[in-house]
């Protein structure tokens, strides 16, 4: 293909991702380094809002509770991902349906699938899940208004929601392990476990690796799902970072634009740092099809 | 870790299940892996259960604790009330029209962008793509409040179409590399004879990929009218009353009065319906979508 063949048939979309998300980008950019309002020039203060946000108690809060919700809903969705992957890859006939349920929880809105999720343990609607823990004699649990509980929660939620997406890509990944090895593993004496321990799992590394990039990124945006399941987040400290952005650039009366967009740049950051694997790996394919 | 890693085999998992072996008298019979999967889909499944009886249930009802199972008369009324004291049908409609709008535009610029990045080995395509990854990447809100600012500035706020075309941008990353790697796996050598027989390198996309891209075509389409269905974030931020969408109206019906919060879940079946038809109709797509298109939306 020619060069000027290529640009023909990039150009729309290059023209709507750059009017549309480079621009944009760049304001943030802009804004995170002056004091602004929306709708009005704002005024240079260099890195105040930087200071501001990293100094802020409840940034630090914000930041605490995601990076924890993230890590152990990443550790979550890796094991249970593969057990899961493992038991699908072994069905046949019912595998269709089986996957069709599990996707439903993944493609539904996020609002609404945390909305459904919060019915369950929310005590004005029978609270399901504590008359169970009740029934095993357990006491009764606080969901939304204490923060470890809520946490739990909040944790299940991102769970419930992110599995099918995991569980599939891992799926992906066992389905091109090919069967010699796992033979070769057999006749050198290993068991069920160590075949998975040190064949299956070190061969399907790039897959896991890939879920864990995916999954570590989503939660880190997490917001859709607080707004049912912790109206209270500010108040015991489950607030996450993009819900700290959202009420001091947006709720109403903030609209403190500078200091959302400095912490969205120190996101954006972080994330770029997590994404070089990955952007190496693209570079050494390109050079490859060359 | 290369990203295409996670392609690998995603027909296989699609079209033929599971690898046809003999597996009697080898493995035993996966009755315990059966029935922990049901239990599984049970469990999945359980939110929709309860806020299917919750919604279901007169009023009084739906709000005891403990909890009536039982011995109550079933009623649609959350239903009706919502259709008849709220705008609902507007805010379905805005959702419905925002998701087809944005799916239409997004396969329009996509197909011939990600059949570009196919065929064109360069640097320049790397390049692309990292950025495109980046950007799916990005927090939101970094591009969606200075949306708010920019649909303002223009007078576009709050309406159906700048809510669209702000998800057809922010999809398009996603949309460029799912397109992108079904393209990748149609030999060049196809194009080049279609060529040589003298179709135009458009008459040629028309004509001979689109038709072979359909399966892959589909897979991006619904996606990309799942994301739009879903937006919540993007449609809190850029509309207001005119073109709110049914996420939207959710949120903002949580924390009220008991029958509203019953309309709120009536609401959200109402969103489950569909998307409940598209993920078991469309399974093997969405299947096929989510490991070949390795950055997932």
């Amino acid at each position: 293909m020619k060069a000027r063949e290529f640009w023909l048939l990039f150009f729309p979309s290059l023209l709507v991702m750059g009017a549309l998300l480079v621009l944009p980008l760049v304001r943030t950019v802009q804004w995170s380094f002056e004091q602004v309002r929306y709708g009005t020039p704002g005024t240079f203060v260099g890195l105040e809002n930087f200071t501001d946000a990293l100094t802020d108690p409840r940034f630090h809060k914000a930041v605490l509770f995601t990076v924890a919700v993230t890590i152990v809903t990443t550790a979550i969705l890796l094991v249970f991902g593969y057990i899961i992957a493992t038991g699908i890859n072994r069905i046949t006939t019912s595998r269709p349906l089986v996957l069709g349920i599990m996707l439903v929880s993944y493609v539904l809105p996020n609002l609404v699938g945390a909305v459904a999720f919060s019915w369950l343990f929310d005590d004005n609607f029978g609270g399901v899940v504590n008359r169970l823990i009740g029934f095993f004699g357990g006491s009764q649990v606080l969901w939304f208004t204490d923060q470890v509980p809520n946490a739990i929660l909040v944790i299940a939620n991102t769970v419930w929601h992110m599995l099918p997406f995991a569980m599939l890509i891992i799926l992906a990944g066992l389905q091109g392990v090919p069967n010699e090895l796992k033979e070769a593993a057999k006749i050198d004496g290993a068991n069920g476990f160590q075949t998975h321990i040190s064949v299956i799992i070190p061969t399907i590394r790039g897959v896991l690796g890939f879920v864990t990039l995916i999954t570590i990124m989503d939660v880190l945006r997490m917001f859709d799902n607080l707004i049912p399941l912790s109206p209270q987040a500010q108040n015991i400290g489950n607030e996450s970072i993009m819900l700290y952005v959202y009420s001091v650039a947006f709720a109403d009366g903030a609209e403190n634009l500078g200091l959302g967009s400095a912490i969205n740049v120190l996101t954006i950051i972080l994330i770029l740092i997590m994404l070089i694997p990955f952007i190496r790996g693209i570079f050494k394919e390109a050079k490859a099809e060359r | 870790m290369s990203l295409t890693s996670a392609e690998l085999s995603t027909r296989a998992i699609v079209t033929k299940g599971a690898p046809k072996r003999k597996r009697r008298g080898v493995n035993r019979p996966p009755v315990i892996t059966g029935l922990l999967l049901a239990i599984l889909c049970v469990v999945v499944l359980s939110p929709f259960i309860w806020m299917t009886l919750s919604v279901t249930k007169p009023t009084d009802v739906a709000f005891s604790n403990p909890p009536v199972l039982w011995d109550y008369q079933p009623t649609l009324q959350a239903f009706v009330d919502l259709w008849e004291t709220t705008y609902f049908s507007d805010y379905l409609i805005n959702t419905l029209v925002v998701a087809v709008v944005s799916t239409v535009i997004a396969l329009a610029i996509g197909i011939p962008a990600a059949y570009a990045l196919s065929r064109f080995p360069s640097y320049v395509s790397a390049i692309l793509l990292v950025l495109a990854l980046i950007f799916r990447a990005l927090p939101r809100f970094a591009v969606v409040l200075p949306m708010y600012d920019i649909s303002r500035a223009l007078g576009i706020y709050d309406t159906t179409f700048a809510l669209a075309i702000a998800l057809v941008a922010i999809n398009q990353p996603f949309t460029i590399w799912l397109l992108r790697n079904f393209f990748a796996e149609i030999p060049k050598e196809l194009d080049e004879a279609a060529m040589i027989d003298g179709c135009t390198r458009i008459g040629m996309l028309r004509r001979v990929m689109i038709p072979l891209m359909g399966p892959g075509i589909l897979t991006a389409g619904i996606f990309v009218f799942l994301f739009a269905f879903q937006e919540y974030l993007t449609a809190l931020v850029l509309t207001d009353t005119s073109s709110k969408t049914v996420p939207v109206f959710i949120a903002t019906q949580l924390g009220q009065t008991l029958p509203m919060l019953q309309q709120a879940g009536a609401a959200s079946m109402l969103l489950t319906i569909p998307v409940f038809v598209i993920a078991f109709v469309a399974q093997k797509y969405l299947v096929a979508g989510l490991a070949d298109g390795a950055v997932k939306g």
